[in-house]
């Protein structure tokens, strides 16, 4: 039988320590990496495509769940953490497991024996949802994550200009440069400051500071000038909502 | 309410005075021979009840002039003239009742001889209703009293359960939940490091309960509980938490409120550290200029870090407290620049003596010299 390969992710040494020590009893289990920040888990997990992940949540340059944004969707996730109100009403949500910290060998156990039977049965995992119900409501995306390769961006909101569908993916275009992103352009618009992003067209989000001015090229039609000269399709609902917030 | 009124057992002792009156005033008439003992408790006995009835109302006067904010004089006065008046109504009523009992021929005329009486039975009444007034002034001041005890404890342990909740809140979950994993993980892999741990947070928590319930504490304690929180932090981060302090010796005596630092070197060590691969440093520093004391605490933050991590609660509670105890003169000042982030405070400068003697010399009451000097 194949081993199942996985992965530790804390950014703290004696957590890290527990999961490995609960670990060694289950010779089923290789551990092929550990990861101490995001951005280590991010390219530890494209890289090596494991098949489980024990993955903290609070942790430096990216937390858990951003981790989880980034990466391929078909891995078995064990959330571990000390305490993430917000997390742990999405897991419950998507009954998904997760081990508060401190937990003992039992609860370890349990979790480490439904992730194996899901591995088995080759069971997605709805990440995006989870990912879109742990983040708290209230507070506006700050800043966007991208992944090229192994490698994450971080695209704070204020340097993005605009968003344009692509297909399956977005393609979000800041300082010059184009990030391609696998989401849709309605789930990334309902998370981002409304006074600030703009759906002006089906398949454009603009950032209202970029817009220079709006220019009528037909009857009902508009195509919004942004300050370094490019043009923009605006629709009629796009228009109103423009005109609301200018 | 009334307080003999609402009172049901008030109201029977009341009630039990005047049937003693009633007997006392049978005993004046009968005495003398004037009256026969049936036709002086006929008389006398539903007279005083009634009357005992009517000096109930003396206490809605004693209710508009309160014994300490009305004059002597005026008192004297106003009782003076309502006893006349009132027991004079009393006695008209006793002659309305002397004529009935004449009129049911159960006795021998009384009439004329119950008013043959009346200065006698009218000084009576206006004993009997100035002694009413003084048990209803009695029975006011008693509950006042009783009131403001009841406030004064129910304020008390307002104050006490608003010192456990903020206590509460300084507790962070994620220390303690976090400290608890380290326990738990050192456990196996170092036993001595894990009750090294178990004693150092039970010493911190110990302290932390100690000195909340102070009104004021020395730099020196808080800096030692301080130093005491980073140690446990350090267990858990390694080599990514250092720290160094440099406080003045002299401003050690100072006094400040106690755990006001201890939001500062969580957020340090939530929105500092622990979002740093590398980890770094936190400096605490004290100094004294002039009246002012000065207390810095300086960690590292990474730039890119999401704002949503930034806002805290905690430095809005800091300078909630400051207000309350040292109005505006007392501040909290917060920087960050080239990924260093500040926060200072400024407190007046008073040492333990000092302070209590102002203390005492403003407002009479020395706040507890915590230094025990």
């Amino acid at each position: 039988m194949q081993p199942i390969r996985s992965v530790i992710v804390d950014d703290e040494e004696l957590a890290r320590g527990i999961v490995r020590e609960f670990l060694t009893p289950h010779s089923d289990i290789e551990i092929i990496a550990e990861c101490s920040n995001g951005f280590e888990a991010v390219k530890a997990i494209t890289e090596l495509k494991p098949d489980l992940v024990f993955l903290d949540i609070q942790m430096p340059k990216l937390n858990g769940l951003e981790v989880l944004e980034l990466v391929d969707k078909n891995l078995s996730v064990i959330f571990v953490t000390a305490y993430d109100q917000y997390a742990v009403r999405a897991f419950e949500v998507h009954a998904i497991d997760y081990l508060l910290k401190p937990f003992t060998k039992q609860r370890f156990d349990e979790a480490l024996g439904r992730a194996r039977w899901k591995i088995a049965q080759n069971e997605t995992v709805p990440f995006s949802e989870i990912v879109a119900d742990a983040r708290p409501r209230d507070v506006p995306l700050e800043r966007v994550l991208v992944r090229e390769g192994s490698k994450v961006h971080v695209l704070p909101i204020d340097r993005i200009d605009y968003v344009e569908a692509q297909d399956d993916y977005i393609a979000i275009r800041s300082e010059g440069k184009t990030h391609l992103k696998q989401q849709r352009l309605t789930e990334l618009e309902s998370s981002l400051d409304q006074k600030r992003f703009v759906r002006i067209h089906r398949s454009y989000i603009l950032n209202v500071d970029r817009l220079a001015r709006l220019e009528l090229y037909a009857k009902d039609s508009r195509m919004a000038v942004l300050k370094d000269g490019t043009k923009l399709p605006v629709s009629r609902s796009g228009y109103e909502k423009l005109k609301g917030l200018l | 309410m009334h307080p003999i009124l609402a009172n049901q057992e008030r109201l029977a002792i009341y009630m039990l005075a005047w049937l003693i009156f009633g007997g006392m005033l049978a005993a004046v008439l009968a005495v003398p021979k004037d009256f026969l003992w049936t036709e002086s408790l006929a008389v006398a006995v539903p007279l005083t009840l009634l009357y005992g009835t009517i000096c109930l109302s003396s206490w809605y006067m004693c209710r508009v002039f309160p014994l300490h904010k009305t004059g002597y004089a005026q008192l004297l006065l106003l009782y003076v003239i309502a006893g006349f008046l009132t027991s004079s109504l009393w006695i008209l009523i006793g002659n309305g009742w002397t004529l009935l009992l004449e009129r049911l021929s159960l006795f021998a005329p009384l009439s004329a001889r119950f008013t043959a009486k009346t200065p006698l039975l009218v000084g009576v009444g206006f004993i009997l209703f100035t002694l009413t007034v003084a048990v209803h002034y009695l029975i006011i001041t008693f509950e006042a009293t009783k009131l403001a005890e009841q406030r004064e404890l129910q304020s008390r342990i307002l104050a006490q359960e608003a010192e456990l909740k903020a206590l509460r809140a300084q507790i962070n979950p994620h220390f303690l939940f976090n400290s608890l994993n380290s326990i738990s993980a050192l456990t196996t892999q170092n036993p001595a490091a894990a009750r090294t741990m178990t004693l150092r947070l039970a010493d911190f928590l110990r302290k932390s309960l100690r000195v909340g319930t102070q009104e004021l504490i020395r730099l020196e304690e808080e800096v030692s509980l301080t130093l005491n929180f980073l140690e446990i932090e350090q267990i858990r981060f390694g080599p990514r938490l250092r720290v160094e302090q440099s406080i003045s010796e002299p401003c050690k005596d100072c006094l400040i409120p106690p755990l006001i630092l201890q939001p500062l070197v969580e957020n340090a060590i939530h929105h500092g550290i622990a979002q740093l691969v590398g980890g770094g440093t936190i400096r605490l520093l004290a100094d004294w200029s002039g009246s002012v004391l000065r207390i810095q605490l300086e960690n590292p933050v990474d730039a890119d870090r999401t704002k949503s991590r930034r806002t805290g609660f905690g430095l809005e509670n800091i300078r909630k407290r400051l207000r309350a105890i040292y109005e505006t003169d007392a501040d909290l000042h917060t920087e960050e620049k080239d990924g260093c982030f500040t926060a200072e405070l400024s407190l007046p400068a008073q040492t333990s003596r000092a302070f209590s003697n102002r203390q005492k010399a403003e407002n009479g009451n020395g706040l507890t010299d915590v230094s025990g000097k």
